[in-house]
C-alpha cells in the first residue's frame, strides 16, 4: 500500500458543468456567463439573447473599470468587480483571457 | 535608494525582503518662540544698521518635497482586421455611436452587439477546445473559488435594522458557553458515505484544515481515498482543494498542505510498494523536525517504521521493524512524538499495549512496554502545551475498552484511567495551549472536554453531536480555541471552545499539584506491579 503524498485533479469538462450547476443552485443565483477576452460568450446558463446582451455590456464595463484602475496606478490591475443594483448584483471575476460573470439576487 | 523595510525568514527557507521608497521627509522649521531671541541679522548689503525688530507672529511652514508624478498610458493604433485589437476599436466606435443615436437605444444596443458578437461567434468546436484548454481550467478553478466566497459572504449592505423583525440567530448553544457548535464541513459529492480517517490543521494558515477520508463503499469507481482542504475563514461550504488517491487514505499530515503551497500541479508522487517501504496499511504519519530539517515518519500495521525525506520519496531514509522483546512485530495503530522531540516517540497497538521507542541511538527501536488497556489502542497524544512546568513526559491514550488513560513515560502503568464513556473511545487529543485540557470522542457521538484542574472524574464539558453516529477523530486548532471532529459519515464538525480553552498562568502549577494528587491516589494500592522506569 502506498503513502499518499500529493495528487491533484484539475477540473475536467464534466466537472465544469457540475460546478456551474452547483453555483447556479446557490441562494439567489440567477445566471452564470463565461466570456472570453473579446466578450464572446463561451458558456452560459441564461437564454441566448440575455447572454449576448450581458456579455457585450459587461465586457465594455470591465474594460473601462480596468483602464480606470490602471490609469490611477499603472502598476495596479483590476481583480474583481461587483455591480450592486436595486434588483440584483453582478459579480465579475476578470482574468487575462476570460471573465466569469455571476448574477445574483441576494435577497432571494 | 530603496530602504529595506523588513526581512522575514519564512518557512521553507525563503527569505522575503520588503523594499520601500524612502519616506517623504517633511522639514519643519522650528522657531524659538522666545521673542528676545528673534534678532534678524541684517544683510551686509544693508549696512551695519541694526534694526530693532519687534516680535511678529510666527508661522510654521512645512515644505513638502516635490513629488514626481509619472504617468503612462498605452494607446493602440487601430489596425485593419486584427481581432485581438477589436477591444480598443469597439470602445472607440461605441463611443462614437453613442452620440448620434441617443434617442434610439435599442438600435444602438443591437448594433453594438452585432459588432461584438460577430463576425466571430465561436463555433461549437472552438468552444469545446477552449473548455478543455489548461488555461481556461486554471482560470475557471480560481475564479469559481473567488466567486463562491463572494456569494457566501453576501450580507445585505442595505439592511435596515430599524424596520424589520430580527430573527434570533443565536447559534446552537449545546453544552453551555464552553462548547458550542460552529459549523460542519461536508461535501455531498466527495465526503458522503466516507469515514473521516484523519484531521490536521495547517501550521501556516490557522484557518485551513485538511481531512482525509477512506473509501466510499457505495461508489466503487470513485477514488478510494480522498483528502479535502477546508477553510474556516469563509462561509462557503465547499472545500478549497480536493485530492484523490487510489487507495484509502488512512492518515493525513502536513505533507498535503506543503505541496499545496507550491502551486505546482505535480503528478502523483508515491512511495514505492517494496519490501523496503510499507506493505501494510499505513496508519500513522507524522512530520517531525523544523521547517527546514525534517522527516516524514510513517508506521504501518505490520510494525514497520520508515523515515522519509520529502525530497526523495523513492525510498525511505531509514526503516526499522518495531518488535518488543525480540518477538513478533507490533501492530501499530497510533503514534505520537512529544513536543520538540524528533527521536523518541510512543505508539499504541492493536493488542492494547503502548510502547515507547526511539529512532536513533544505541537502543533504537522499542524501549519499554506500557500495560493497561484491555482493547486496541485507538488514539495516542503527547502533552504539548508549553509553560512554566514541563509536562512533556505525559501522554494520553484512548481505547476500545471504553477508557482514556493518562500515562507518564516514566511509569509502565497508567497514572489515571478516565472511565466516563459507554462506548469505544476513538480518539483523544491534548490542547495545544492549556496544560490540563484534552478532548476525547467516542462511538456514541460524544465529544468530551476534560479539564484535569477542574475535575478528574467527569468531563468538564460534553456534547453529543446530533446527527453524528460515531466520532472517529478529534484535533485541536493551533490556537486551542476550536476542535475539529470527524465522524463516520464524512462530516467534519467544528466546535468553538469558550473560556474553558484559555489557560491561565497558574494552570501549570495547578496541574503539577493535580498530578501529585493523582500519583498519591494511585500509590494507595490501585495499580500493582508499577515499575519506575529509567529516564
Amino acid at each position: 500500500v502506498t503513502v499518499l503524498i500529493h495528487h491533484c485533479i484539475l477540473y475536467k469538462k464534466a466537472e465544469v458543468e457540475e460546478t456551474l450547476k452547483r453555483i447556479q443552485g446557490q441562494k439567489g443565483v440567477q445566471g452564470i456567463i463565461i466570456v472570453n477576452a473579446e466578450g464572446i460568450p463561451i458558456k452560459t446558463t441564461l437564454d441566448n439573447s440575455s447572454t449576448v446582451q450581458y456579455a457585450g455590456l459587461i465586457h465594455q464595463l470591465v474594460m473601462k473599470a480596468r483602464s480606470t484602475v490602471r490609469d490611477i496606478d499603472p502598476q495596479n490591475d483590476l481583480t474583481f468587480l461587483r455591480v450592486r443594483s436595486k434588483k440584483n448584483e453582478i459579480m465579475i471575476a476578470p482574468d487575462k483571457d476570460y471573465f466569469l460573470i455571476v448574477i445574483q439576487n441576494p435577497s432571494d | 535608494v530603496d530602504y529595506v523595510r523588513s526581512v522575514d525568514y519564512l518557512m521553507y527557507g525563503l527569505i522575503c525582503v520588503v523594499l520601500a521608497p524612502p519616506a517623504a521627509v517633511f522639514r519643519t522649521l522650528q522657531w524659538d518662540t522666545d521673542p528676545s531671541a528673534l534678532q534678524l541679522q541684517a544683510d551686509s548689503e544693508l549696512g551695519r544698521r541694526m534694526h530693532r525688530l519687534g516680535a511678529s507672529k510666527i508661522v510654521q511652514i512645512d515644505f513638502v518635497p516635490k513629488e514626481l508624478v509619472t504617468y503612462t498610458k498605452e494607446t493602440q493604433t487601430p489596425s485593419a482586421a486584427h481581432q485581438s485589437e477589436e477591444e480598443e476599436e469597439d470602445e472607440e466606435s461605441s463611443e462614437l455611436k453613442a452620440s448620434p443615436q441617443t434617442d434610439q437605444p435599442e438600435e444602438e444596443g443591437e448594433a453594438e452587439d452585432s459588432k461584438e458578437a460577430h463576425p466571430r461567434e465561436l463555433t461549437e468546436e472552438e468552444r469545446e477546445q477552449i473548455l478543455h484548454s489548461e488555461d481556461f481550467l486554471v482560470f475557471f478553478e480560481r475564479s469559481v473559488s473567488v466567486v463562491e466566497r463572494a456569494l457566501a459572504e453576501e450580507g445585505d449592505i442595505f439592511f435596515d435594522y430599524s424596520g424589520r423583525d430580527l430573527e434570533d440567530k443565536e447559534g446552537d448553544m449545546q453544552g453551555g458557553s464552553n462548547l458550542s457548535f460552529n459549523r460542519v464541513f461536508h461535501d455531498d459529492h466527495w465526503s458522503k458515505h466516507r469515514v473521516v480517517t484523519c484531521l490536521d490543521w495547517s501550521p501556516q494558515y490557522p484557518e485551513l484544515m485538511v481531512a482525509s477520508y477512506n473509501s466510499n463503499e457505495d461508489a466503487p469507481h470513485e477514488p478510494d481515498g480522498i483528502a479535502l482542504v477546508w477553510n474556516m475563514k469563509f462561509k462557503k461550504t465547499t472545500p478549497e482543494y480536493t485530492f484523490h488517491c487510489q487507495s484509502s487514505v488512512m492518515s493525513v499530515g502536513q505533507i498535503v498542505l506543503w505541496d499545496n503551497r507550491s502551486h505546482r500541479r505535480t503528478p502523483v508522487q508515491r512511495t514505492p510498494l517494496s519490501a523496503a517501504a510499507h506493505t501494510h496499511p499505513v496508519y500513522c504519519v507524522n512530520v517531525v523536525g523544523t521547517q527546514n530539517a525534517n522527516n516524514l515518519i510513517t508506521v504501518s500495521t505490520d510494525g514497520k517504521m520508515c523515515s522519509w525525506s520529502l525530497d526523495m520519496l523513492s525510498q525511505p531514509q531509514e526503516s526499522m521493524e518495531l518488535v518488543y522483546n525480540k518477538s513478533k512485530p507490533v501492530a501499530v495503530t497510533g503514534m505520537a512524538f512529544p513536543a520538540g522531540d524528533v527521536n523518541n516517540y510512543v505508539v499504541g497497538s492493536e493488542e492494547g499495549m503502548v510502547y515507547s521507542a526511539s529512532r536513533h541511538g544505541s537502543k533504537a527501536g522499542i524501549a519499554e512496554m506500557f500495560e493497561g488497556h484491555q482493547g486496541p489502542v485507538t488514539g495516542i497524544s503527547c502533552h504539548n502545551a508549553v509553560g512554566t512546568v514541563d509536562f512533556s513526559h505525559l501522554f494520553i491514550t484512548s481505547s476500545f475498552d471504553w477508557t482514556v488513560k493518562l500515562w507518564s513515560i516514566k511509569h509502565n502503568k497508567p497514572l489515571y484511567s478516565f472511565e466516563d464513556n459507554a462506548d469505544y473511545v476513538y480518539d483523544v487529543s491534548w490542547s495545544p495551549v492549556h496544560p490540563a485540557l484534552f478532548a476525547s470522542v467516542d462511538g456514541m457521538g460524544r465529544l468530551d472536554l476534560w479539564n484535569l484542574n477542574n475535575d478528574t472524574e467527569v468531563p468538564t464539558a460534553s456534547v453529543t453531536i446530533e446527527g453524528a453516529c460515531a466520532l472517529n477523530r478529534v484535533r485541536w486548532a493551533s490556537g486551542g480555541r476550536e476542535v475539529a471532529v470527524g465522524d463516520s459519515e464524512g462530516r467534519v464538525w467544528i466546535y468553538d471552545v469558550g473560556e474553558l480553552a484559555v489557560p491561565h498562568p497558574e494552570d501549570w502549577s495547578h496541574f503539577a499539584r493535580t498530578l501529585v494528587e493523582i500519583r498519591a491516589n494511585r500509590g494507595d494500592g490501585e495499580e500493582e506491579g508499577a515499575v519506575e522506569l529509567p529516564a
